[in-house]
């Protein structure tokens, strides 16, 4: 009985799609989409890379395996939903020929810079609940990638799993394949919030779980958690963290619930509306979380995540880095050649992109042509989502100072109250310096370097604060040297 | 038959092609500006084709107007309360003479606006020529061998006061009125202000009691009333139903028998009244004229006393009901001239027309518009100046009777302050920008014209309460309001609560009679402002829709007036600034910043919103700095499903006006206007 991480984790992940249950229709449906829809659900391209000189060749892939047991009450994410008794997957052949496709797509994906290609740095196997999926298998999605690629020998390879979904010998065989950092869907300590959401475990199997991956020696690992989940109280959330603390994780992710439409809790709740908290409320937890988990001497290293010192995703910093990446299966998002590249959503369409990509119909990677503006908004986004914020020198050389200072300059008033923080080359706060010299060469100790949100009050009002910048940059006037850059 | 001509009259809206087509006659500057970049040549052939069409075939030969010295023609407009059957009375008129087809005709053939046939009402005048037979002595009109043929000249005019303007440059060129009653509702504040308009011009009376085929129809009570308000002869009122055509054969005769002939020399010196003027984009200005005195031929050279102009006589005709060229006009005659004016401004509406080098007394002109109500007008998205520029130019072209100037708001950026005669004609200009121009607008509260005098002996006129300081180096030793002399007619159940509305908009009672046993006539003086906003709605809400009220100009009273700054986070917000009355001036700012409250978002700060008098705060209210908005999303690998989120929340943002770093929704300017 595995459920999908899917929402909560939607920092990490990519895409995914549902798969239904195939009706007579959809068979029909699918014979003619094999006739007619090679070119069907043209993926959404989007550009953008982050320095418009060489950028890094891509050395991280996200894998995507989107097997669920059932769906959680508040999963928007396309997913294939298994079954509730389908804790053995080896005989499945939803699964296998799953499997199949995604070893095919990783053969013919057109390889970035082949003269530079670099052996992977990290993998991040995510779903879907990947816990449910044979080890074997999971053996043949690294067999393919390092036939490709390469794969470094220390690696970071995580791989979401789910309590229920595993025991001590299942995530001993995952470890002898190299997975060596695991992402537990723990989401809450109390059964009632995990019944409510529709998660097929209990608490027991949290627990379980836990002691498996301590005793079974992961060093690197995370618990994930939901905050503000309806009928959630002040009292659960503090025992969550408290017994997360407990666990001696080296990593923590804190997921702020998102009421989607289309799922079964966007038909029974309003965000804000009892029994979901309110919005002081909710700011409440993220503020308990940051104070808690601060205090345990985690680091708060981005918006939702908190780690030993040491123990950062690196797959995600790849994301926030705005680095390139690799991307495989359904409805996963890829970042290639300075081309953001979605799959298809759906099981016959990915297949139908998978069998184009073996005959060269389709490329998921992108020429090296990118938009300045885009590019820009896409380097603030990601950066200012993370304690190291946005690096005004690296911004400034690839899109100039006058969109540097424009920034700063919306964002006086915010620095003035707190939300935003000035940083200088040592990170150390800027404070009595509102004029931001930091174009200022000559005196680098009130120079600023990088700029960030403050924790937690900047982070709980990101959304905000980032489309503030958005529209900085939107009435930027791109000169033409940083218009139209070639990536190479 | 009240609210059947009502329901019609909505319905047939959303006949859009007949409406194009109609629009052509006088003017759609939208879809002529459209087609006309595009085919210049084939639009003007399709228009006057379409133009033309009906007028050629119903009479081939041309019109010869020489046929009609002035005891052969009448000159008479219809006036009415809203929705007391004028425009269907006119249509049945047109069609009885011939002059549309019926059925064929668009209904409400002289409103030509879509405004005006969304709402039922009349804005512009607009002049129809008829020709009917009448034996003036016998008793059979239908036997037509005999008799001799009328030139008729059906001056449409506007009902409501704010067009009084109007109102009064038709009736100059009328000598008599058919004076319109619902047989149900009788006697109402329009009426009243009509028939006043068109008694003190001295013109002939035509009481018409139409509806009668309503079941709640008593038209002797109505004949009553007419004979006590009025002092008009029951005996001479006419019954009719424009909606069976039941009574409809007596109007014609009686606008023969009953209105004399216009009185002009053809013999002296040709001396035309302008009666209205619009823009057509082919010919130019189109004049409206009546004939006063002598001949006005096709190439004559006419020169405008106001102006001085000299202009060449291009068209002459008559509006049958199109264009239709007659190359003459006579004595007593009403028709149109393209003269090449270049623009509507040129066409001073009362001005006297003759022929040049010639010399001739001017007529005495009409009343020159006066402008009531202000308001400023901004493009609802800053970088849409131009277009809005450009929108007003055109309208203002065929409603000459708006003032304009251009001003600056902090807030608000570049705009106008437009000055409108009253609050329909505001309205209906706005609901003309929308609807002809497409144009978006923010409008700001409207606000009469005030006059603050200082204690160095300055005054200054007020039109927008920016302008006024907030904490003036002089002291104000005086202000002075515009007052209005409103009419109220209502059944009697309802004078309770209308006195107390009444009063509490500082309004003084001059005149309180019985219309009939249920029927009670009150006249107020009030301060224009206090019934610039809501009045109207508040009045018939409190009394069922019953009230019936206008109202004319009155002089400047004296008032304690105080200026009411809004402020955000302490700045003050020029285009929220309202003066009002100092005893309201606390309930009013209370109820400013509590509705500002709920409109304007929660930002990353806390929101003060003060409602202040010079320095003092009289009002206050706080919103709340934001805690927290959406943190995670659909993220990580999959950048883009957040960049969208974000994008939009930035497109909010740019449609935000600012003041300081608040950002104001475009609401907040629009819920405003609803706070008295």
């Amino acid at each position: 009985m595995l459920t999908p991480l899917m929402l909560l984790k939607s920092s990490f992940t990519p895409i995914f799609l549902v798969q239904t249950p195939k009706s007579k229709a959809q068979k029909l449906h699918h014979a003619f989409t094999k006739t007619f829809l090679t070119n069907s659900t043209p993926p959404v391209r989007h550009n953008a890379s982050l320095n418009f000189a060489t950028p890094p060749p891509a050395s991280s892939a996200y894998i995507h395996l989107p097997f669920c047991r059932k769906r959680c009450h508040y999963c928007d994410f396309p997913i294939v939903a298994l079954g509730s008794a389908s804790t053995q997957t080896h005989h499945d052949p939803r699964v296998s020929n799953y499997i199949d496709w995604l070893c095919r797509e990783i053969t013919a994906t057109k390889v970035d810079q082949p003269a530079s290609t670099t052996p992977l740095q990290t993998v991040y196997f995510g779903g879907g609940t990947p816990s449910l999926v044979p080890p074997s298998m999971v053996s043949s999605v690294l067999e393919s990638l390092r036939v490709k690629f390469g794969l470094c020998k220390d690696a970071e390879i995580s791989m979401e799993m789910d309590p229920g979904t595993f025991g001590a010998e299942k995530m001993r065989e995952m470890i002898a394949l190299g997975v060596n950092r695991v992402s537990l869907g723990v989401q809450a300590f109390q059964e009632e919030l995990l019944r409510a959401c529709g998660r097929a475990h209990g608490v027991q199997e949290v627990h379980e779980a836990i002691s498996v991956v301590k005793s079974c020696g992961v060093e690197n690992w995370s618990i994930d958690l939901i905050a503000s989940l309806p009928h959630q109280s002040c009292e659960m959330w503090e025992e969550s963290l408290r017994l997360t603390i407990q666990s001696q994780p080296s990593h923590v992710s804190v997921y702020d619930l998102q009421i989607e439409q289309g799922t079964k809790f966007g038909r029974l709740y309003s965000p804000g509306e009892f029994p979901m908290p309110s919005e002081t409320q909710s700011a409440e937890f993220y503020k308990m979380a940051s104070r808690m988990l601060t205090d345990a001497n985690y680091n708060h290293y981005e918006i939702s995540s908190y780690c030993k010192s040491g123990y950062e995703c690196k797959h995600n910093f790849i994301y926030w880095k705005n680095e390139p990446f690799y991307a495989f299966g359904l409805g996963s998002a890829s970042f290639v050649g300075g081309l953001r590249y979605s799959r298809p959503r759906k099981v016959n369409d990915y297949i139908n992109f998978v069998q184009n990509l073996e005959k060269g119909i389709v490329d998921s990677s992108g020429d090296g042509n990118i938009n300045g503006k885009d590019t820009a908004m896409d380097v603030v986004m990601l950066s200012l989502r993370t304690a190291q914020g946005l690096d005004l020198k690296s911004f400034q050389e690839s899109f100039g100072s006058s969109v540097v200072l424009s920034l700063l300059e919306a964002y006086k008033p915010y620095v003035e109250s707190g939300l935003v923080v000035c940083l200088d080359e040592h990170r150390r706060t800027i404070i009595d310096d509102l004029d931001y010299s930091f174009w200022d060469k000559t005196n680098t100790e009130k120079r600023v370097a990088y700029i960030r949100l403050s924790d937690p009050e900047g982070f709980l009002l990101s959304n905000e604060l980032i489309a503030l910048a958005f529209g900085v940059i939107d009435s930027w006037k791109v000169s033409p040297q940083y218009q139209e850059a070639k990536s190479t | 038959m009240g609210y059947l001509s009502k329901a019609s009259k909505t319905l047939r809206q959303s006949n859009y092609l007949a409406l194009l087509c109609n629009f052509n006659f006088n003017f759609n500057p939208l879809t002529n500006r459209i087609t006309r970049e595009r085919f210049p040549v084939r639009h003007e052939l399709f228009c006057s084709q379409s133009r033309q069409y009906s007028t050629t075939t119903r009479e081939k030969s041309t019109i010869d107007l020489s046929q009609y010295p002035p005891e052969l023609v009448r000159n008479f407009s219809i006036i009415a309360h809203v929705d007391h059957g004028k425009s269907t009375l006119a249509d049945r008129l047109l069609e009885l003479t011939g002059t549309i087809k019926k059925g064929h005709g668009q209904p409400q053939y002289l409103d030509k606006l879509q405004v005006e046939r969304e709402r039922g009402i009349t804005v512009k005048a607009q002049t129809a020529t008829m020709f009917y037979k009448h034996s003036v002595n016998g008793d059979d009109f239908s036997d037509g061998k005999e008799s001799p043929s009328f030139l008729l000249n059906l001056i449409d005019t506007p009902g409501h006061v704010d067009f009084s303007y109007e109102v009064s440059r038709s009736l100059a060129a009328c000598q008599g009125v058919l004076l319109v009653v619902d047989a149900a509702q009788g006697v109402q504040a329009q009426t009243v202000a009509n028939f006043y308009l068109a008694f003190e011009s001295n013109l002939t009376i035509v009481p018409v009691i139409n509806k009668i085929d309503q079941p709640t129809a008593d038209p002797d009570r109505v004949k009553a009333q007419l004979k006590s308000m009025f002092d008009l002869d029951p005996n001479d009122a006419l019954l009719t139903s424009a909606k069976t055509g039941e009574g409809l054969e007596q109007i014609l005769p009686a606008v023969i028998e009953r209105i004399p002939a216009p009185p002009g020399r053809r013999e002296s010196p040709l001396r035309m009244l302008l009666l209205d003027s619009y823009y057509d984009e082919y010919k130019g200005v189109i004049c409206h004229v009546a004939v006063v005195d002598g001949v006005l031929s096709k190439g004559d050279k006419i020169s405008s006393a106001g102006t001085g102009q000299s202009y060449e006589a291009l068209d002459v005709g008559i509006m049958h009901p199109e264009l239709t060229p007659t190359g003459i006009l006579l004595t007593g005659q009403v028709g149109y001239v393209v003269s090449g004016m270049r623009t509507t401004k040129e066409a001073r509406v009362g001005d006297t027309i003759y022929h040049t080098r010639t010399s001739v007394e001017p007529l005495p002109g009409f009343k020159p518009a006066k402008h009531m109500v202000f308001s400023g007008l901004y493009p609802a998205d800053g970088s849409d100046f131009e277009a809005l520029n450009h929108a007003i130019e055109r309208l203002t072209c065929n409603d000459a009777s708006v003032s304009i100037t251009k001003e600056t708001s902090t807030a608000l950026g570049l705009g106008f302050r437009c000055g409108f005669l009253g609050l329909l004609h505001m309205d209906v200009f706005h609901q003309r920008l929308e609807q002809e121009y497409g144009a978006h607008v923010i409008s700001t509260v409207p606000t009469v014209p005030y006059t603050f005098e200082f204690s160095d002996g300055s005054k200054l006129e007020v039109q927008n309460p920016a302008t006024l300081p907030s904490n003036p180096k002089q002291k104000v030793t005086a202000c002075w309001e515009p007052t209005v002399i409103a009419t109220i007619i209502i059944p009697s159940e309802y004078v309770g609560p209308v006195i107390t509305l009444v009063s509490e908009r500082r309004g003084q009672q001059l005149e309180y009679s019985f219309i009939d046993s249920q029927r009670v006539f009150m006249k107020y003086r009030l301060p224009l402002r206090e019934i610039v906003v809501d009045f109207y709605n508040e009045l018939k809400s409190i009394t069922s829709g019953y009230a019936s009220f206008d109202y004319e100009d009155s002089d400047y009273q004296q008032a304690d007036l105080v200026k009411l700054d809004i402020l955000l986070n302490g700045q003050p917000v020029d285009a929220m600034a309202t003066i009002v009355h100092n005893t309201k001036a606390y309930r009013v700012g209370r109820e400013l910043t509590e509705k500002l409250k709920t409109v304007i978002d929660r930002q990353m700060f806390e929101i003060t919103i003060q409602a202040a008098i010079g320095s003092k705060i009289i009002a206050r209210e706080t919103i709340s700095a934001m805690r927290k908005n959406v943190l995670a999303k659909c993220y990580g690998g999959d950048v883009t499903r957040k960049r969208k989120l974000l994008e939009k929340q930035k497109e909010g943002k740019k449609r935000m006006k600012r003041v300081g770093s608040v950002d104001i929704p475009q609401e907040a300017f629009h819920q405003l206007l609803k706070v008295s």
